[in-house]
């Protein structure tokens, strides 16, 4: 009895004891649960949020901007800037000297730095915003200002001229960076980083040019070309779309999904042009058009001399890889001796355009694309085009990539050539270039009459016969176009804002 | 399963069957039964919580939003949230692979059969920061103190067989608070600018989990939990309580700060045959070295005039930092009275090939330039010899003082005095009526040392180091430190300013060995210059 008794009291005990124990299990793990919670829902508060916590003792302090501050990270910065400088200096030589060769004008037959100190002044981050646009992507975005003091001094050795050393100053750059991180399942997890920048709002980089014992207007047209220089790397280069893509982390990764590709193809038929401005004492104005969407495609009609209202009738390809966000634009120039001048120029936003819709449009002329810049309400005139967009399949993406590689090349090569060659030697490179049916006319033109600079005596009738021929072979171009189905971007070295030394 | 029973015997210390028996239908009635897999917490957004929820977060409010000089991060939260996912699959491959061959390595000690997670994740949860604050000295590094808080809701289960039973351990619910003090030391002029990580912690970290044997977690059982978490706080605190750290080297110090590591010795003894660039007599020949990368000014031989066959024998020192990639550059130049100098040659030595300690002649063809496929540099220049030693210095020197920043005496100081080094950081908000291109002037016992004209700049930074070696302590001397501009138009007007001064006594730098301060400027509005001063004895 006694034993029964004893055991059954045992085992209400032991079920007791463990009753107890798995209550208290429950309640601690509720517990940490609970702060578990409570943590994570502290992890990103908004105003609302701190406000429903705090009541009426908010902390003034505290302000909640779509860009996040960070005080922190600026004070850091600053103190580690001299270290930073220093460690820079030498990268960005490196990096962006390539590059400056070759964005530059064909005006300027080198260009280096021959100094590169990034001053005391730190860069300031305004703000810094993460989202998540994309599965397995991050995107931060960092709003940085830099109001430096650097010294950047660059060799500048222009056609006919000898190096003149130009200074760099008061350099400013306010501009909002956009960094995406391609996630991955490896340590470190980041398996590439895109950088761009934003180009809403749009990058602003001022500085002024200054030639060191002596003046700039001893070259004229050199700043001009600089700043061109410059515009088209940062459009070209850093702008959205356009992006640098940095693999990370030793592993070889497919990053052809960041990279910016050739999304379609836009086929632009400029038309005429009504009203132009003349520019000209003597005559009318000898106007031709510039169209491209990447500078570092330019293309060009003929020039139609002594007109207002010339009528081009010509038909170019052209290469569109971010339809989202990039434009066409189209400038007029007054053809002329010395500089050609700009007539007016106009803006297409691609994402206008519907695929596959013939569509004519009549643009208005302004005097310049920013719009801060603009005082004069002047009417230009205006320019019709027609356009056609048409989206790649993945083949025809394929081969316009291929395309584009071995234009750049070419490009490149006639570069070289022009650098080293005779004037004649370039136009034939040009006409070469053309009759290998590569890229639309114009582009053969721009790149010889480009390189002519040099040469000015032969200029003008080399021009002129370019022109012809250029016209005769533009129909049969389209053509070949055509029937290959295949795209052309065009190719052409920037003539505009070139100078033909005197 | 018996040993468990075994040890729940010992622990009530009876050996009542029936306790036994109902501790075991216990445990399947309340434990067993219980699913073990961790769920994701479910979370609300704090606008729907109730004033009660509300009362139990107050605890948990991020330092940010209590304190103004900590800033808020939650970018970096956001960020975090978005890669944990990548994170944890990552970190968990890793930690498996790590744990494999050390378990391996293990089991047999102990006859255990196998041990290997069943479940190993890291939860829902990120770790969060609740702030960061940056703290800004004068010395060369990187202070900050994020606060962070990891409540996650991993669960890492591992199975244990041994005697052909099968456990299973389980890990859940873990927490770790923590203020780790992150310091970023030395910074150094080469990405990513610092040298050396030091990690630790300003408070006992605050550790929470769930350890579930059969599914039963010991650590609710009272007191055992207090008991686990102290011992685990202060393992930790024993590691990494400030003052102790944790150290992460990132780059090689001695070879990020550039620091010297030897002297090359160069004896420029003649050259042959220089070809002639002056039309009318012989040219001017004279050579002018460098070392490659670094800032150093050249150093140039005397001038043989109308000499074709010049003999210098001319011995330069030259400071090495860093051998394997450095090179010593030679240029022939012919001297002009007028004009600019012609270059008549060049050519480059790289310091590997030498080797130390040892002299070697060498003869050198001079070349254009060094583009080797110049087509025209094939036509003879001449030659140039030159004796080369290269010296480095011995193991120990370099490294030492890079620790310790204070370094001692060098030989032949008094032994009652010492060297007084005076190193003039920079300045902050100097500001002259007519120019601002400041320099300091120092003076010490009538001694005036000046730095380098710094242009146009109202924060300057001259970083130059001054030493007065002094035959006793300077415990009564003053140091009077005055920054100056000049201008730099040559005019009779305002040709030079006062941008203002300061007198440092010394008796502290004695008793202190090292000051780095940042002084007011008198007689100028907001100017600060920071000075550090050293008090270097031979003992």
């Amino acid at each position: 009895m006694g034993l029964i008794s004893g055991m059954l009291m045992g085992i209400v005990f032991g079920i007791a004891l463990m009753a107890g124990w798995k209550h208290m299990m429950r309640y601690r793990s509720n517990k940490r649960i609970a702060k578990a919670v409570d943590i994570k829902s502290l992890s990103s508060l908004n105003r609302d949020d701190l406000k429903k916590i705090c009541g009426e003792n908010f902390p003034e302090w505290i302000s909640f901007p779509v860009f996040e501050q960070v005080k922190w990270l600026n004070k850091q910065l600053s103190k580690l800037w001299p270290f930073v400088a220093d460690a820079a200096e030498a990268i960005i030589k490196e990096s962006v000297e390539p590059l400056l060769e070759e964005y530059r004008t064909p005006g300027i037959t080198s260009i280096k730095f021959s100094k590169l100190s990034l001053g005391t002044v730190a860069p300031k981050i305004e703000g810094i915003r993460v989202q998540s646009l994309k599965k397995g992507q991050i995107t931060m975005d960092i709003d940085l200002r830099w109001g430096g003091n650097p010294n950047i001094i660059l060799a500048i050795e222009a056609a006919l001229v000898a190096s003149i050393p130009i200074q760099l100053k008061d350099l400013k750059v306010f501009t909002v960076v956009r960094a995406i991180f391609q996630l991955a399942e490896e340590i470190p997890c980041i398996s590439a980083v895109v950088v761009a920048l934003l180009a809403e709002p749009k990058p602003r980089i001022d500085y002024t040019l200054k030639a060191i014992g002596g003046s700039l207007t001893a070259i004229p047209g050199l700043s001009d070309m600089i700043d061109d220089t410059v515009n088209s790397i940062i459009t070209d280069m850093l702008q959205w779309p356009h992006r640098i893509v940095v693999p990370i982390g030793g592993m070889p990764v497919d990053t052809s999904e960041l990279e910016l590709k050739p999304q379609g193809k836009l086929t632009v038929a400029v038309v005429r042009a009504n009203n132009l401005k003349n520019k000209e004492l003597i005559g009318k104005s000898d106007p031709y058009v510039v169209v491209y969407i990447r500078p570092l495609f330019k293309v060009k009609t003929k020039v139609i001399e002594n007109n207002l209202n010339p009528v081009w009738n010509q038909t170019f390809e052209l290469i569109v890889e971010d339809k989202e966000t990039q434009s066409l634009i189209l400038e007029v120039f007054d053809q002329d001796v010395g500089q050609d001048e700009r007539l007016g120029v106009a803006k297409l936003p691609m994402i206008e355009l519907e695929a596959e819709i013939s569509k004519e449009i009549e643009l208005r002329l302004l005097p310049s694309l920013d719009m801060l810049k603009i005082k004069d309400k002047k009417d230009r005139g205006t320019l019709t085009i027609q356009v056609l967009y048409h989206e790649f399949n993945k083949e025809e993406q394929l081969a316009a990539l291929e395309e584009e590689k071995r234009i750049l090349e070419e490009r490149k090569k006639l570069k070289e050539a022009g650098v080293i060659g005779s004037t004649m030697d370039a136009l034939d490179g040009a006409a070469s270039l053309v009759g290998s049916g590569v890229g639309l006319v114009g582009s053969g033109l721009g790149a010889g009459a480009g390189i002519v600079g040099s040469g000015l005596g032969a200029f003008g009738s080399g021009l002129s016969k370019a022109g012809k021929f250029m016209g005769r072979t533009i129909t049969g171009q389209s053509n070949a176009s055509k029937r290959s189905g295949s795209s052309t971007p065009v190719n052409s070295v920037q003539e505009n804002g070139g100078a033909k030394p005197l | 399963m018996s040993a468990m029973v075994g040890v729940l015997k010992l622990v009530i210390a009876d050996d009542n069957v029936g306790v036994s028996t109902g501790l075991v239908i216990g445990y399947y009635l309340f434990i067993y039964f219980q699913p073990s897999d961790v769920k994701d917490p479910v979370i609300r957004p704090l606008v729907e919580h109730d004033s009660q929820s509300l009362q139990r977060l107050l605890p948990e409010i991020p330092l940010w939003v209590k304190n103004p000089d900590y800033d808020r991060i939650d970018w970096l939260n956001k960020f975090l949230e978005l890669m944990w996912p990548y994170l944890d699959k990552a970190i968990c491959k890793t930690a498996k692979n790590i744990a494999k061959p050390i378990i391996a390595e293990q089991i047999p000690k102990y006859k255990i059969e196998s041990v290997e997670f069943e479940e190993l994740t890291l939860g829902s949860l990120p770790p969060t920061f609740q702030g960061m604050k940056v703290f800004v000295t004068e010395e060369k590094e990187l202070i900050m103190e994020p606060s962070l808080k990891w409540a996650g809701n991993p669960n890492v289960t591992l199975g244990v067989k041994a005697f052909g039973l099968k456990a299973t351990v389980q890990a859940v619910d873990l927490q770790i608070f923590a203020q780790p003090r992150i310091t970023l030391k030395p910074l150094v002029p080469s990405f990513p600018c610092f040298a050396k990580i030091f990690v630790s912690l300003m408070e006992k970290p605050h550790v929470d989990f769930g350890l579930k044997l059969f599914g039963a977690d010991l650590m609710s059982i009272p007191g055992l939990y207090m008991f686990v978490q102290e011992l685990i706080k202060d393992q930790v605190a024993n590691m990494y309580l400030w003052p102790k750290t944790l150290e992460v080297e990132i780059l090689d110090p001695t070879k990020a700060m550039m620091r010297p590591v030897g002297i090359v010795h160069v004896k420029v003894l003649r050259a042959m045959k220089l070809r002639k660039k002056d039309l009318l007599g012989g040219s001017d020949p004279y050579v002018k070295l460098k070392i490659t990368e670094s800032k150093a000014p050249s150093k140039k031989t005397t001038v043989k005039h109308k000499n074709l066959n010049p003999e210098w024998n001319e011995e330069f020192s030259i400071v090495v930092k860093d051998p394997e990639s450095q090179a010593l550059e030679f240029i022939v130049y012919d001297w002009e009275q007028v004009g600019k100098h012609d270059k008549m040659g060049m050519n480059v030595v790289p310091l590997k090939e030498l080797t130390p300690n040892e002299p070697k002649v060498m003869t050198l063809d001079l070349l254009k330039n060094l583009n080797q496929n110049d087509a025209q540099d094939d036509k003879f220049r001449g030659q140039l010899v030159v004796e080369l030693t290269y010296k480095p210095f011995k193991e120990g020197d370099t490294s030492k003082d890079l620790d310790n920043p204070l370094q001692k005496a060098p030989e032949g100081t008094p032994p009652s005095g010492g060297v007084l080094v005076v190193i003039v950081h920079e300045a902050q908000d100097v500001e002259g009526k007519h120019h601002t291109n400041p320099y300091v002037r120092i003076i010490f016992n009538g001694e005036e040392r000046k730095t380098k004209h710094v242009k146009k700049n109202r924060d300057p930074r001259w970083d130059e180091e001054f030493t007065f070696v002094l035959e006793e302590p300077p415990l009564k001397e003053k140091l009077h430190v005055e920054v100056l501009s000049t201008s730099t138009r040559i005019g009779l007007l305002h040709p030079k300013e006062t941008l203002g001064y300061v007198n440092i006594s010394l008796a502290d730098v004695v008793n202190n060995k090292r000051i780095n301060e940042k002084y007011h400027l008198i007689d100028s509005k907001n100017g600060k210059i920071q000075i550090e001063l050293q008090w270097r004895t031979s003992s």
